[in-house]
C-alpha cells in the first residue's frame, strides 16, 4: 500500500511541474504582458522598458522559465506582477476558500446523490423514482456556469441568499459562521448538484447491476426483505464502479468551482486566476494552475485510496 | 491622457431604441436633498492592485485613491475646470511658468498629521521615483516639474516651459503622506509601498474616507475620515457617507442581478447594451435609477497603416496610404444607417475624434460631409481604383483587387457590428474588406509593436479633456499617434503643420488662442483623414433609488469622482 501511496505522489508531483510550467510558457506566449495591460499605450516606451525590466519581462521566456523553475524548487514561485506580494502568500487563503467550496459541494453531492441513486437504481418504476431520473438529467444537462446563473438569478429574485460574496461585511465574532454558511448556499448548490446528478446515475446503474447478481437473488431468495437486502447488501458492492470515479468527479468539481467562483464572487483561487490572465501575471497564473493541479492530484490520489479500500484487487 | 488600453475599450450602449430621460449633467441627480450618514455599496470588477496609485493604474486602485486622497488641484469633471481643492487658489507669474500655490489651512491627514507644502513637494518627488508609473502626467514635454515649499503653506511651482493648461497637470497627482512614506521612498522601495498586503491603516491621506478593511476577493471597506476638510454650502461636514463597501463581483451578469435585486448601490463602470433592457424595466418598477451621461467623448476611430514604407514590396503601397482612400471610406459609410444598425440609435454620428461632449473644445464649424457613394467612386478612381472587368470589384493599375484587412477588437459587440457595416458599406463602391476579429491585446500589439497591419477598427480611451492633455496623439512624435507612431520628424507637410499648432496650442496661456488653433488642428486633420471616426454612443450609468446627489460624469470613475457630496436616502 505504502508504495502505491509513493508511485500515486511522483506522479502527482510531475502533473503539478507539468501543469505549471505549461500555464507560465503559455502565459508568456500570449499577445501583451503585464506592462502594457497595466500602464496602458500611453505610456512613454522608456517608461514600459523600465517597468518590463523591473519586473523581469524583459527577459526571453526561456531564461525566465529557468529562473522561475530554480526558485520553485525551493518553493519560491516568484512575485505576483498585479500584487507586488510573493505568490505563496496569495494562494493559500484562495486555495482554502476554493476547498471549502469544493469540500461542501462534494458532500452535498455525495449525500444527495447516492441515496437517490439506490433509490433509483432499487425501483425501475414508480413515480419517485421516475422523478429523480428526470431531476438528475435535467442538472446533467446544465452546465456549472448556466445553474449557477440560474441559481444566482433566483436568490435575486427571492432575496433568500446572498447573491454572491464569502461574508458579509457587518457580521463578526459568533454569527461568523452561520453568515459562511448562508453564503455557501448558492455556490455550493450550483458546483454540487450537477454531480449530485452524476452521482445519481452513477449509483443507480450500479445498484441495478448488483441487484440482478446471483449472490443477491439468492438472498431475496432467503426470504431477506428487498429493502434490506439493497441497503446492506447491495450497497457495497455498487459503490466500486462510484469509487473509481470518484477522482475523475474531484477534477470536473474544481473546473466547474472555478466557473461558479467567477458568478458568485467566491473568492476562490479561480477568481484569482481569472484576475491574474487578465492581467497577464504569469508567475500567479502559474501558481493558481499549479495550486489547481495539487487539488486534483490529491483528489485522484483519494479516490485511489477508497477504491482500494472497497475493492482490494484496486491495490494490484 | 488618451490611451489605447485594450481592456479599457470603453462599452458602448447600443441596445436602447428610445432615449432614457436626460439630465443636465451640472444637476446632482436624485433630487433629494443630502442627508449625513449611510452606507452605500459599489460593485469592482476585479481587486486593487495597489492601494497606492503612483505604482499601479488599475481601475479599482484608481477608485481607492478617490475615495482616500485628494489634489491640491482638481478638475471639475463636470465642468471641466480647473478648481482649488486642497490649494485655496494660486498666482502665475507674467511668463506663465512659475505657480504660487497656497495651501488651506488646518488641514490633516486621516491620521491627524498636519498637512503642508512639504507633502506636496515630496508627492512629485514620488511621482517621479523610478517605481512610479504616474510620471508622464506630471511631465511638460517629457522634462519635469520644479516645486520648491516656500513656506509650510506655499508651494512654488515651476514649469519647464509655457504650459496653457496650468495646474490642471496637478489633477494628476494625489497628496501623499510624506510621514508615512518617505522612508520608503528614501530606501528605494516606494515600488511596494502601499501593496494590498499592507495593513490597511498604514495608508492614511487627505480623502473622504479611510481604508478599514479589506479581505482579498471580497470586498474593501472605507469610513469617513473625521478629518476631512470640507463642508457643504451649510455648513455640514463631509462626506455625507459615513461608510462605502466596495464589493468586488468578477462576473457582469451577477453585478447587474445585483443591482437589480438592490444588493449593490451602483457600478464602478457603465451599463452594456445587453443590460439595458431588463434594467429600463427595473428603472420603470423604480427599483433603480438610469442616468444618461450623454455622448461619448471616445467615438470610435479606423485608420490605416501609414508608416512611410509599411507596404514596401505591396503593389497595394500605391493607393493604401492615400488621403483619398480614407476621404471615400468616409463618403462611403452611411453614418446614420450606421448609429441605427450598430448602436440601434443610441448614438450620434461623428465626422472627428472630438464629440460634442467635450463642449469647450469640440468645433462645430468642422466639414460634415454626407454619405455620398458617387463622390467616393469618384476619389477611388482619381488613385486608380476602376473596375476593369465588370465583376462589382475595383482594381488597381495592374488588375489587382481593392482589398485591405480590416483588424478589430473581439467580444465588443458595437466593434464588431461596426466593421461588418463598414466592410458592407465598402462593398457598395467596390472595396473588399476582410474584418479580422482578434483579442483585444492582439489588436493593440499589431499596431503598437509589431507595426504590420493594413487597418484598424478599434475605440480610443480618453482620460482627459484638454488637448495639451491628449498631446500624444495629435503630436507626430506621440506614442498614440495611433497611424504612425513616434516619428522622428513629421512623415508629412500636414502632420507638420498639426505639430507647429500643437507646440503653439500647448504653450499659449489665453484659452481663446488654444481654442482657435486646435479648430485649426481639427480643420487639418479633417482634410486629411488619418483616422475617420463614424459614431459615438450615449452612455448610461444605473444606481439604486436611494443613491441621491450624484455629479455623473463621461470620464471614469463617472460616479465616485467626487465622493464626499454622494448620499444615501435613509
Amino acid at each position: 500500500m505504502i508504495a502505491y501511496v509513493v508511485r500515486r505522489a511522483l506522479v502527482a508531483v510531475l502533473l503539478v511541474f507539468a501543469v505549471s510550467s505549461a500555464s507560465l510558457v503559455l502565459t508568456r506566449l500570449a499577445p501583451g504582458d503585464f506592462v502594457t495591460e497595466s500602464l496602458g499605450t500611453h505610456a512613454s516606451r522608456e517608461a514600459m522598458e523600465r517597468m518590463r525590466e523591473r519586473y523581469g519581462l524583459n527577459k526571453s521566456i526561456a531564461q525566465q522559465y529557468r529562473d522561475w523553475l530554480a526558485a520553485a524548487v525551493r518553493l519560491d514561485f516568484g512575485y505576483s506582477l498585479q500584487y507586488d506580494r510573493p505568490v505563496r502568500e496569495l494562494i493559500p487563503e484562495r486555495a482554502a476558500n476554493t476547498a471549502i467550496l469544493a469540500v461542501t459541494a462534494l458532500g452535498l453531492a455525495t449525500v444527495i446523490g447516492l441515496p437517490l441513486g439506490v433509490l433509483s437504481g432499487s425501483r425501475r418504476s414508480g413515480a419517485l423514482a421516475a422523478l429523480v431520473r428526470a431531476a438528475s438529467v435535467v442538472l446533467l444537462s446544465m452546465p456549472p456556469l448556466l445553474t449557477s446563473l440560474f441559481l444566482v438569478f433566483v436568490a435575486a429574485r427571492t432575496g433568500w441568499f446572498p447573491i454572491g460574496g464569502m461574508s458579509s461585511a457587518a457580521v463578526t465574532g459568533g454569527g461568523a459562521l452561520l453568515d459562511l454558511v448562508h453564503h455557501l448556499v448558492v455556490p455550493a448548490a450550483a458546483v454540487g448538484l450537477p454531480l449530485a446528478a452524476m452521482l445519481e446515475r452513477l449509483q443507480a446503474q450500479a445498484t441495478t447491476d448488483v441487484i440482478g447478481e446471483p449472490f443477491v437473488l439468492a438472498t431475496l431468495a432467503r426470504g431477506v426483505p428487498y429493502s434490506r437486502v439493497v441497503w446492506r447488501d447491495a450497497l457495497k458492492p455498487a459503490l466500486r464502479p462510484v469509487a473509481s470515479v470518484y477522482g475523475l468527479i474531484v477534477g470536473t468539481l474544481l473546473s466547474g468551482s472555478f466557473a461558479v467562483e467567477v458568478i458568485t464572487a467566491w473568492p476562490g483561487l479561480g477568481k484569482l486566476m481569472l484576475d491574474a490572465l487578465r492581467a497577464r501575471d504569469v508567475f500567479l497564473v502559474a501558481g493558481c494552475a499549479g495550486t489547481g493541479a495539487i487539488f486534483l492530484a490529491f483528489g485522484t490520489l483519494f479516490s485511489d485510496l477508497i477504491l482500494g479500500l472497497v475493492d482490494p484487487r484496486a491495490r494490484e | 491622457m488618451r490611451t489605447l488600453r485594450a481592456f479599457v475599450v470603453i462599452t458602448v450602449l447600443v441596445s436602447a431604441a428610445t432615449a432614457c430621460r436626460a439630465r443636465d449633467r451640472a444637476t446632482p441627480a436624485g433630487g433629494t436633498a443630502p442627508v449625513r450618514g449611510g452606507e452605500l455599496v459599489v460593485s469592482v470588477r476585479t481587486d486593487p492592485q495597489s492601494f497606492n496609485w503612483f505604482t499601479k493604474r488599475d481601475g479599482t486602485t484608481q477608485l481607492v485613491t478617490y475615495l482616500t486622497q485628494a489634489r491640491a488641484v482638481r478638475v471639475n469633471r463636470v465642468t471641466q475646470e480647473t478648481e482649488p481643492w486642497l490649494a485655496e487658489g494660486w498666482t502665475r507669474s507674467e511668463d506663465g511658468r512659475r505657480y504660487t500655490l497656497t495651501l488651506r489651512p488646518g488641514i490633516a491627514f486621516a491620521d491627524g498629521q498636519p498637512f503642508t507644502s512639504a507633502d506636496v513637494v515630496f508627492s512629485a518627488d514620488a511621482a517621479y521615483d523610478e517605481a512610479s508609473v504616474i510620471a508622464d502626467g506630471v511631465m511638460v514635454g517629457g522634462k519635469r516639474l520644479q516645486m520648491t515649499a516656500a513656506d509650510p503653506r506655499t508651494v512654488v511651482i515651476t514649469f519647464p516651459e509655457p504650459f496653457g493648461p496650468g495646474l490642471r497637470i496637478l489633477d494628476n497627482l494625489p497628496i501623499m503622506p510624506k510621514h508615512r512614506l518617505e522612508p520608503t521612498l528614501r530606501a528605494g522601495a516606494f515600488g511596494r509601498a502601499w501593496g494590498v498586503g499592507a495593513p490597511v491603516d498604514e495608508v492614511t491621506g487627505l480623502g473622504p474616507f479611510v481604508l478599514a478593511e479589506y479581505v482579498p476577493g471580497q470586498r474593501i471597506v472605507f469610513t469617513r475620515n473625521p478629518r476631512y476638510f470640507r463642508k457643504d454650502a451649510n455648513g455640514v461636514q463631509l462626506p455625507y457617507l459615513d461608510r462605502v463597501v466596495v464589493q468586488i463581483v468578477s462576473d457582469q451578469d451577477a453585478e447587474v442581478l445585483r443591482l437589480q435585486a438592490g444588493q449593490v448601490d451602483m457600478s464602478g463602470a457603465e451599463i452594456r447594451p445587453e443590460d439595458y433592457a431588463p434594467l429600463r424595466r427595473a428603472a420603470d418598477a423604480g427599483r433603480v435609477q438610469l442616468l444618461d451621461l450623454g455622448v461619448t467623448y471616445d467615438p470610435d476611430s479606423l485608420w490605416f497603416n501609414l508608416k512611410p514604407g509599411a507596404f514596401g514590396g505591396d503593389p497595394r503601397a500605391a493607393w493604401l496610404q492615400r488621403d483619398e482612400l480614407r476621404q471615400a471610406i468616409s463618403l462611403a459609410v452611411d453614418r446614420k444607417a450606421f448609429v441605427d444598425t450598430v448602436f440601434l440609435g443610441a448614438a450620434v454620428p461623428v465626422w472627428g475624434p472630438v464629440t460634442s461632449s467635450n463642449k469647450k473644445w469640440y468645433s462645430a464649424d468642422l466639414p460634415h460631409p454626407p454619405y455620398d457613394p458617387a463622390r467616393a467612386r469618384q476619389l477611388l478612381a482619381s488613385i486608380g481604383l476602376t473596375d476593369r472587368n465588370g465583376d462589382g470589384v475595383l482594381e488597381d493599375a495592374h488588375g489587382a483587387p481593392a482589398r485591405f484587412t480590416l483588424l478589430t477588437q473581439k467580444g465588443i459587440t458595437s466593434l464588431e457590428r461596426g466593421a461588418a457595416v463598414i466592410r458592407d458599406d465598402l462593398k457598395k463602391v467596390g472595396l473588399v474588406v476582410d474584418v479580422v476579429p482578434l483579442e483585444g491585446n492582439t489588436v493593440v500589439k499589431s499596431f503598437l509593436v509589431d507595426q504590420q497591419y493594413d487597418a484598424v477598427y478599434f475605440r480610443v480611451g480618453t482620460t482627459e479633456t484638454d488637448p495639451a492633455s491628449n498631446a500624444d496623439y495629435w503630436l507626430s512624435s506621440g506614442g498614440s499617434h495611433v497611424w504612425n507612431l513616434a516619428q522622428k520628424t513629421p512623415a508629412t507637410p500636414w502632420e507638420r503643420r498639426i505639430d507647429e499648432m500643437m507646440a503653439r496650442q500647448i504653450a499659449a496661456l489665453d484659452d481663446g488662442e488654444r481654442k482657435r488653433l486646435f479648430d485649426e488642428v481639427q480643420k487639418v486633420f479633417a482634410e486629411h483623414l488619418p483616422v475617420i471616426n463614424f459614431a459615438a454612443a450615449r452612455i448610461y450609468v444605473a444606481t439604486s433609488t436611494r443613491v441621491t446627489n450624484l455629479t455623473p460624469t463621461l470620464l471614469r470613475p463617472m460616479l465616485l469622482w467626487s465622493p464626499d457630496t454622494i448620499a444615501v436616502k435613509h
